[in-house]
C-alpha cells in the first residue's frame, strides 16, 4: 500500500465514469464454480475495506479500455448475429488496441532530472516507460508507451571508474574508421548522446524501436521546450538509482 | 496442389514469389510450414502476453506477478491468465480487489536476502 504513493503520480484521465461493482456481474466468465461463488462475496464483504480505500481510489482514476457499453438498438439488431448483439466480446478475445487507443497527442509526458542518477538504472526505467511495459495495455506491436523528457543530461553519474574507462565506439564504415572516446570526453562534447545511447540499447531494435526512440527527449540544461505538454514526474521504483555521495 | 492454388496462396508475397510459380512454390511451402508451427506458437505467445499484462497491472499496485499468482493459488481462485489480463485492463477496481486478496493470502517473502553491496569500493566523483 505504501507503494501507492509512488504510483499516484501516474494519473490516467478517465473518459468514462467509474465502473461500479455492478458491472462485474454483467459478464462473468464462469470458468469454475468456485469463482462464481466468490465474487458476490467480494462485492458484499468488501464494502468496508472499499470505503477505506475509496480515498486512495479517488486520487487516481483508472482508464478503462473499450468500456463503451453501448448496446445495439432494437431496430438494428437484425444486422448483427446473436452473439454480437450485446457489443464486442471482451472476455473471450484478447484486447488489441484500436487507433484511438494510441493517439500520440493524448499520451502521458514524463520528466526526469538526470542529475546524480546512475546512468544504467535511469535508462532502464526510462525505456520501460517509453515502451509501455508498465501498463496492463502493453502490446508488443503497437506503441502504447509515454514520452519522457530528460533534463540535466550532462550531470548523469556512473559508479566505479567508468567515468574514465567506459568507451563509446563508433565506426564510419571505412577501413580504419573506428573512433573511440571515453565517457568523460563524450560528456564534454555531446552530453545528450550518453543517455540516448543508453536508452537506445534498451529499446527494441526494429522499426517500432526506432519510432519509440523518438519519444525520448534529452536536454543539456534544466530547461526544456515542452511545458505545454505538462509533463509529470517520472516514478522511479529502483532504490539504487541515486548516486551515493 | 496445382499452380493456380499455389499462386492464390502466394498473394501478398514480396517480389517474384507472388508471380513466378517456381519461386512461389518454395515460398508457399515455407509459409504453410510456418503457419503450422505458429498455430502452436500462438498459444504460447498469447499466454506470455497475458502474463506480461498481469505483471504490469499488479506492479501498479505494488505486487509482482509471482507473488500475485501464488496468493491466488493459495486462495484457490482459478481464474486463468487470459481473464486476469482482461480484468486488469477493463475492470481496474475488481483487479485491485484481486490484488488485495492475493496480498492478504501471501504477503510476500520476508526472508529475502538482498545482495550485499560492495561498500568498500569508493565511488569516483
Amino acid at each position: 500500500m505504501a507503494l501507492l504513493c509512488a504510483s499516484t503520480s501516474v494519473i490516467f484521465s478517465s473518459s468514462s465514469e467509474r465502473p461500479s461493482f455492478a458491472s462485474l456481474k454483467r459478464t462473468i466468465p464462469s470458468n469454475q464454480s468456485s469463482f462464481l461463488g466468490f465474487f458476490p462475496v467480494v462485492a458484499l464483504s468488501k464494502p468496508s475495506s472499499a470505503r477505506t480505500t475509496t480515498l486512495s481510489f479517488s486520487k487516481r482514476d483508472f482508464r478503462v479500455c473499450c468500456q463503451d457499453l453501448s448496446l445495439v438498438p432494437e431496430n438494428q439488431r437484425w444486422m448483427f448475429e446473436e452473439s454480437e448483439a450485446d457489443g464486442p466480446d471482451i472476455w473471450n478475445n484478447t484486447w488489441y488496441p484500436k487507433a484511438k487507443d494510441h493517439i500520440n497527442t493524448e499520451k502521458t509526458w514524463y520528466i526526469v532530472d538526470a542529475a546524480d542518477k546512475i546512468l544504467g538504472r535511469l535508462a532502464s526505467t526510462i525505456a520501460v516507460h517509453i515502451r509501455g511495459k508498465n501498463l496492463p495495455t502493453y502490446t508488443p506491436s503497437v506503441d502504447m508507451g509515454a514520452f519522457v523528457i530528460v533534463v540535466n543530461a550532462e550531470k548523469v553519474a556512473v559508479s566505479g571508474k567508468k567515468r574514465t574507462q567506459k568507451l563509446y565506439r563508433r565506426h564510419s564504415g571505412r577501413p580504419g574508421g573506428m573512433k573511440v572516446e571515453t565517457f568523460n570526453q563524450l560528456q564534454q562534447r555531446i552530453p545528450e548522446r550518453i543517455i540516448e545511447h543508453a536508452v537506445r540499447g534498451m529499446l527494441p531494435k526494429g522499426r517500432l524501436g526506432r519510432a519509440l526512440f523518438n519519444h525520448l527527449k534529452v536536454y543539456k540544461g534544466a530547461d526544456h521546450p515542452h511545458e505545454a505538454q505538462k509533463p509529470i514526474e517520472l516514478p522511479i521504483r529502483d532504490k539504487r538509482v541515486q548516486k551515493q555521495r | 496442389m496445382n499452380k493456380k492454388e499455389i499462386l492464390k496462396l502466394a498473394k501478398g508475397f514480396r517480389g517474384r514469389a507472388k508471380n513466378c510459380i517456381r519461386i512461389a512454390r518454395e515460398r508457399v511451402e515455407k509459409a504453410l510450414q510456418y503457419s503450422y508451427r505458429d498455430r502452436r506458437n500462438k498459444k504460447r505467445d498469447m499466454r506470455s502476453l497475458w502474463i506480461q499484462s498481469i505483471n504490469a497491472g499488479t506492479r501498479q499496485h505494488g505486487v509482482n506477478y509471482g507473488n500475485f499468482m501464488h496468493g491466488l493459488m493459495k486462495e484457490n481462485i482459478q481464474l486463468n491468465r487470459k481473464v486476469l489480463s482482461e480484468i486488469s485492463m477493463h475492470e481496474p477496481y475488481s483487479f485491485r480487489a484481486l490484488v488485495d486478496i492475493s496480498r492478504n493470502a501471501f504477503p510476500g517473502n520476508k526472508n529475502v536476502v538482498l545482495p550485499t553491496r560492495k561498500a568498500d569500493v569508493s565511488i569516483n566523483v
